[in-house]
């Protein structure tokens, strides 16, 4: 009912809860906690990275968010309802390697799989969802090779079918686990593109990320996070010497050491 | 009076375990695509012991009584199998060992305890270890092909969802599809097939009819669907196989003929297949390296061509060859010839052994060097789309001959 009256309503604005609402999400595997206590909103479309160190707990906190780890606490709300009540508005992008690209289907086929929560039980694409899926692929610059099996692509393709499957799904937020990890430089400008697109359509897009380098250059507001959530806000205001620092405590201080070695060692000589 | 009526039966009853064979194929196909190959095995394990408290229970041996009961004794199997993965946190393949085994032992104690607690008309049971389709009638196999075309049509509905699940289940559950549910289905429809396969190959033996015929159909194709089908028709062809053989040699089993029949057919696509296929790939691998030699060797003429008077003997190619592939003289001699059957070396005249470049060997060998160049440069510089056009097979001198020709 309100998620017909989308558009600009000036007089609600204000009481209107965020786009997504973690709320003291907590997770363990076992006894042991990998996401604590996190807790941030995002309130407007915009591209959004998660950033931290490896086994910081952002892959998990994403597959809380679109619940397919259990959490022990806390929640994740879209726009003030849970995950079941828009579930066909959220894309997602899994990690490539979770899957067996040997998979006897072809680059159509994955792509089609975007469209398959709104068709339903039982009923099989047709002329609407392959154009779909066709113009999906184009937009990641893959249309040439939709009959290609999966098993043949290089890492970047594969990781651009899985964005043009998401993009299939026609979502309104979207959520993508390391889509640069193996992937060029180029291609990977060429995915920050899409996403880029997505935003400016008035998407919201959420993305595990752990190069700090293109962090900066690409996301509008970043969450950092090990284990807790250690800042989060516009990009350039989070991403500071120290909020890494405390990001990435046990690692730069490694690197802060060397550097401190390296400058004694300039000043003796 | 006999003989039509045998040729009948015998017939109903091959028709009836072909159907069984193709269902099994099938289901079997999503079955491997998701990663549950042994899910089988410890379901057809687990139906002995059905086999043999339905005939305690019932008193009853037909068919249809000990093949409900089997199928109840198999979800029962992998429920176990669920449970002790559960609450006892033992992996997968441990948890399938356990049910295996135990459900075979308990089985295996029942069947045979059963004539020696003296339970008359009890014949019988043991047939459905190994399987033993000359005691079928008529009427089972209407019963095994009716079920068999049951799952086989389940499948075709629900193809759909089974292959998204097995190929991403994550993404499917993000997506809100109830994976659990479409795995517990899935598990279901191979218990059944498990169960229909029983009388014609025995409980040791039909997870082989499961597993192999879609291994075998994998080589061949590309897509789920091609593979479901022609898995389906190997079953089919491999039961049939059975059937017929045994039935011309009473004494032998069936199930284990089924299985040598789907073991051959896998054989063959192992070896055979196009694209998957060992010897395929043997070809492949070998082409390229002969390729890879023919350009060291050409790039060796040019750099002869280059130098001195400009010719060069076979010896020196083949060693430039030999020392950058460890291949030996032969590729090095090898390479060579194929030089001079395309004309790209000719030999100088005057009855020495002196070679030299003919303009299609220059031009071919030059065209070489730009491909290596570009292929430096598109590593270095461009995204894996441009690698897509790379290739080191060198194409035949006169196609180069034209291009430069013309490009000039």
């Amino acid at each position: 009912m309100n998620a017909a009256a989308s558009g600009p309503s000036p007089a609600s604005s204000s009481a209107r809860p965020p786009l997504v609402d973690f709320h003291d999400v907590t997770v363990a595997y076992g006894r042991r906690p990998v996401v604590w206590n996190v807790d941030f909103e995002i309130d407007e479309p915009c591209l959004f990275g998660i950033i931290g160190p490896n086994g910081a707990g952002k892959s998990t906190l994403l597959k809380a968010a679109l619940g397919l780890v259990p959490t022990v606490g806390g929640s994740v709300r879209f726009g003030g309802r849970p995950l079941r009540e828009v579930r066909s508005r959220v894309g997602y992008v899994p990690q490539r390697e979770t899957v067996d690209w040997d998979f006897p289907v072809n680059v159509m086929d994955v792509v089609l799989m975007g469209t398959y929560a709104r068709l339903g039980w039982f009923r099989r694409p047709g002329a609407r969802e392959r154009e779909l899926a066709r113009a999906s692929l184009d937009r990641v610059g893959l249309a040439d090779l939709a009959d290609r099996q999966i098993g043949r692509l290089s890492g970047g393709q594969q990781q651009r079918v899985f964005l043009a499957r998401a993009l299939a799904q026609e979502a309104d937020i979207y959520f993508l686990d390391e889509p640069m990890a193996g992937v060029d430089m180029r291609s990977q400008e060429g995915i920050f593109r899409v996403l880029a697109d997505l935003r400016a359509a008035g998407r919201l897009v959420i993305v595990v990320h752990h190069d700090l380098r293109t962090a900066a250059e690409w996301f509008d507001r970043v969450a950092l996070i090990d284990m807790r959530l250690v800042a989060t806000g516009p990009t350039a205001a989070v991403l500071t010497p120290e909020n890494l620092r405390r990001t990435y405590a046990g690692h730069i201080e490694v690197l802060e050491e060397l550097g401190r070695a390296v400058a004694a060692r300039g000043r003796t000589s | 009076m006999t003989a039509p009526v045998i040729a009948y039966n015998t017939f109903v009853v091959a028709v009836g375990v072909a159907a069984v064979g193709f269902a099994a194929g099938v289901v079997g196909s999503l079955c491997v695509l998701r990663k549950r190959a042994l899910v089988g095995d410890a379901a057809a394990h687990a139906t002995l012991v059905g086999v043999a408290c339905g005939f305690l229970v019932t008193g009853r041996r037909d068919l249809a009584t000990l093949l409900a009961a089997a199928l109840v004794s198999a979800v029962a199997g992998l429920g176990a199998m669920v449970l002790l993965r559960r609450f006892t946190r033992t992996r997968d393949d441990a948890a399938i060992a356990i049910v295996i085994g135990v459900s075979f032992g308990l089985g295996i104690t029942l069947v045979s305890g059963i004539p020696a607690w003296g339970y008359a008309d009890s014949a019988g049971l043991e047939q459905f270890l190994l399987g033993h389709t000359a005691a079928l009638t008529a009427a089972d196999a209407t019963l095994l092909a009716s079920v068999a075309c049951v799952a086989a049509i389940v499948v075709a509905i629900g193809l759909k969802e089974a292959t998204l699940v097995a190929f991403d289940a994550a993404f499917a559950a993000a997506s809100g599809w109830p994976v659990a549910v479409i795995d517990y289905l899935l598990v279901a429809l191979v218990a059944v097939m498990v169960v229909a396969g029983l009388p014609a190959v025995g409980a040791v033996l039909v997870t082989a009819l499961v597993v192999i015929p879609p291994v075998a159909a994998r080589f061949w194709t590309d897509r789920v669907g091609t593979m479901l089908l022609l898995a389906g028709v190997i079953g089919l062809v491999a039961a049939l196989v059975g059937v017929a053989v045994s039935a011309m040699r009473p004494g032998l089993a069936t199930g284990p003929l089924v299985v040598l029949a789907a073991a051959a057919i896998f054989g063959v696509s192992f070896l055979i297949a196009p694209e998957r296929g060992w010897i395929a790939r043997r070809i492949r691998a070998r082409t390229l390296a002969d390729a890879w030699s023919r350009g060291l060797a050409l790039d060796a003429c040019l750099r002869a061509a280059g130098a001195g008077d400009g010719t060069f003997t076979p010896v020196d190619v083949e060693a430039a060859v030999a020392g950058d592939r460890q291949g030996g003289r032969r590729a090095g001699a090898e390479a060579f010839a194929a030089l001079v059957r395309t004309a790209a070396v000719a030999p100088v005249a005057g009855g020495r052994d002196a070679w030299r470049l003919t303009a299609a060997g220059r031009a071919l060998a030059e065209e070489r060097r730009r491909r290596l160049d570009a292929w430096a440069r598109v590593i270095e510089h461009d995204p894996d789309d441009a690698r897509e056009a790379l290739t080191i097979d060198l194409p035949a001198p006169g196609a180069v001959l034209g291009r430069t020709g013309a490009g000039s």
